[in-house]
């Protein structure tokens, strides 16, 4: 017989088998169609938040950037029900998504904030249509919509989809997801802004005309961001114990882990430290950069999806997150 | 039997469980569950693995087995082999049925939970909400599954299809209440027997049900939880929701001040 790897016991090292050491839980279906919904959905609630800073706080030269921002969060959902919908077991039930509000359930709360968040991207990319001069006859009447306090409105829901996700995970019974509960929604919120900020200087770097003061500025809220990221992956590292395997241990999670933190976020930092003192073209650097920054933020939302199934798999993960007190002998 | 304001449920006692497998065949009659295919794990006489989509009643054979070399004085009772046929625990804060964005899980005039076939659309959250592994999406469907308690039985006033078919009364059907007074003797009777490691495993009273409050479908076991696959302590996961939102909106605070103040006019 197959001797199977044993939960360790605070009674004793050796445990019985349990039974030929089945994974206690099951893992979800999801894979790259969810990873991705995770990417763009990110991609497009974090460039609605930045459009609207920027608008509401940014300089006149900033106007680009808004401007890109609110094209770049409706053109990246418009994928994301797709993909969604193809993910489901039965497609054509999708709308039964929308038969209830369940307040303690993140899939439920993420599709309620989904529909009313695509209502003003769609609105926001509409005004700015009209002010850009894209829209003819009534539609035209859209550029004078009150911008900047569609944008306010819509800004929490832009960081409700960007973070919500990663609750959702956490609110599992998958060890490594459900043991960081608390650091998954701050984790994929600030990777969001930072594959943002990304997505929307390498638009500007590839667009003519002098525009290194917005570039720096978005440069500047990328670094805040990617600080955040990585201090809540340090986060999830410590808290993890050995409930963190699956995340860096591998030859697949390191290569998850380098992808991650090294391309997405050490790499863009060196990449504009390196470009400024070796006086390289600061257009290509941007482009270079965000390049790398919007692949490690894909690389992220992998990494994470993927350790969940290995944790899941992990029958000591299940059995050392859910341990504590057995049950206690009758009386 | 009529529906009622009524805990139903299941007594399964890991003593009294032969491995007949009766429970997983009648469930698959009445159910019209599909069969699993004829892969044997090679290890072990359980051939169903796992309780899925398809497998509502699992019987599994945890071999004992704590030494290099096989022991062949044994002792007489609950020796070499465990067995234990698991199912869906109905539990009182059920996991799945938190999860479910469709609503198409439900708790039943009995007070068991079931997924409505006509609603589900297979997203598939429940899956991995479940501490205990229980429902699945199935391949053939798309949808997700997991045991009823026999809820169309129940309705006729029948006891569910695996209660009914179990020769030895491991599995025992009735109202909660009623069943833990009955696993409470029954842990007593063992005890003076001396089977020392016995316990119930699913009563909010005694522990071992986490953030669950209390399993409707709960087990008498003569060995630690984790020695038949079942977690110690398995917690709610929606528990979390709350905190993991909380926390999300401190970072959203916090990456708002560093936007505005990268953004600002100087």
């Amino acid at each position: 017989m197959r001797h199977v790897p044993q939960p360790e016991s605070r009674r004793g090292p050796r445990r019985p088998a349990a039974s030929h050491g089945a994974p206690p839980i099951h893992k979800p279906h999801w894979k790259w169609l969810i990873v991705s919904y995770f990417f763009l959905g990110g991609l497009s609630g974090g460039s609605y938040v930045v459009a609207t800073v920027a608008e509401l706080f940014g300089h006149t030269d900033d106007r680009d950037t808004v401007r890109i921002g609110r094209y770049l969060a409706l053109l990246a959902l418009v994928p994301c029900p797709v993909l969604l919908i193809l993910d489901l077991g039965r497609p054509e039930r999708f709308l039964n998504m929308l038969r209830v509000v369940k307040l303690r359930s993140p899939m439920s709360l993420g599709t309620w904030g989904l529909v009313a968040y695509g209502g003003v991207a769609a609105l926001s990319a509409a005004a700015q249509a009209g002010v850009d001069g894209l829209l003819g006859g009534p539609a035209r009447g859209l550029r004078s919509a009150p911008r900047r306090l569609i944008g306010a409105l819509g800004a929490p829901l832009g960081f409700f989809i960007g973070g919500y996700t990663g609750v959702l995970l956490g609110a599992t019974a998958v060890p490594i997801w459900a043991k960081n509960a608390r650091l998954l929604g701050p984790l994929f919120l600030s990777s969001a802004l930072a594959v943002s900020c990304a997505a929307i200087s390498l638009v500007l770097a590839l667009l003519p005309g002098r525009r290194e003061d917005a570039l720096a500025r978005l440069r500047r809220a990328e670094t805040a961001a990617s600080a955040c990221e990585l201090a809540a992956i340090a986060a999830i590292h410590l808290n993890s114990g050995s409930i963190g395997r699956p995340l860096a241990s591998g030859r697949l999670g390191r290569l998850r882990l380098a992808g991650s933190v090294g391309l997405g976020i050490l790499c863009p930092l060196a990449l504009h430290a390196l470009g400024s003192a070796l006086g390289l073209p600061r257009r290509l650097v941007a482009v270079v950069a965000s390049l790398a920054s919007l692949v490690g933020g894909f690389t992220l939302k992998y990494a994470v999806v993927m350790a969940g199934h290995a944790s899941a798999d992990d029958p000591a993960a299940t059995f050392e997150y859910a341990g504590g007190q057995p049950p206690a002998p009758v009386r | 039997m009529t529906p009622g304001p009524k805990r139903l449920g299941f007594l399964t006692d890991a003593t009294l469980c032969i491995g007949c497998k009766a429970c997983e065949v009648a469930c698959k009659q009445w159910n019209q569950l599909p069969m699993d295919g004829l892969e044997l794990t090679a290890n072990s006489y359980d051939n169903t693995k796992d309780l899925g989509a398809s497998t509502w009643r699992h019987v599994a054979f945890v071999e004992r087995f704590d030494g290099a070399r096989p022991s062949f004085d044994q002792p007489p009772f609950q020796s070499g082999w465990l067995m234990l046929s698991d199912v869906c625990k109905h539990c009182v804060r059920a996991g799945c049925m938190e999860a479910c964005p469709t609503g198409a899980i439900i708790r039943t005039e009995f007070d068991t939970v079931v997924i409505q076939q006509d609603v589900c659309n297979g997203c598939g959250y429940c899956v991995p909400a479940c501490p205990f592994g229980v429902p699945d999406l199935s391949m053939f469907d798309g949808k997700a599954h997991k045991c009823t308690l026999c809820y169309d039985r129940l309705t006729d006033g029948l006891e569910p299809a695996c209660a009914k078919s179990c020769p030895t009364d491991s599995i025992q059907f009735g109202e909660v209440p009623r069943l833990m007074e009955r696993a409470r003797n029954r842990i007593e009777e063992l005890r003076r027997l001396g089977v020392s490691g016995a316990r119930i495993y699913g009563d909010d009273e005694l522990g071992g049900t986490g953030g669950i409050g209390g399993l409707n479908a709960f087990f008498v076991l003569t060995d630690e939880p984790e020695v038949y696959n079942l977690p110690a302590n398995p917690k709610l996961p929606q528990d979390e929701t709350l905190p993991g939102l909380l926390s999300t909106l401190g970072a959203a605070v916090l990456l708002g001040v560093g936007l505005i103040f990268s953004f600002r006019k100087r």
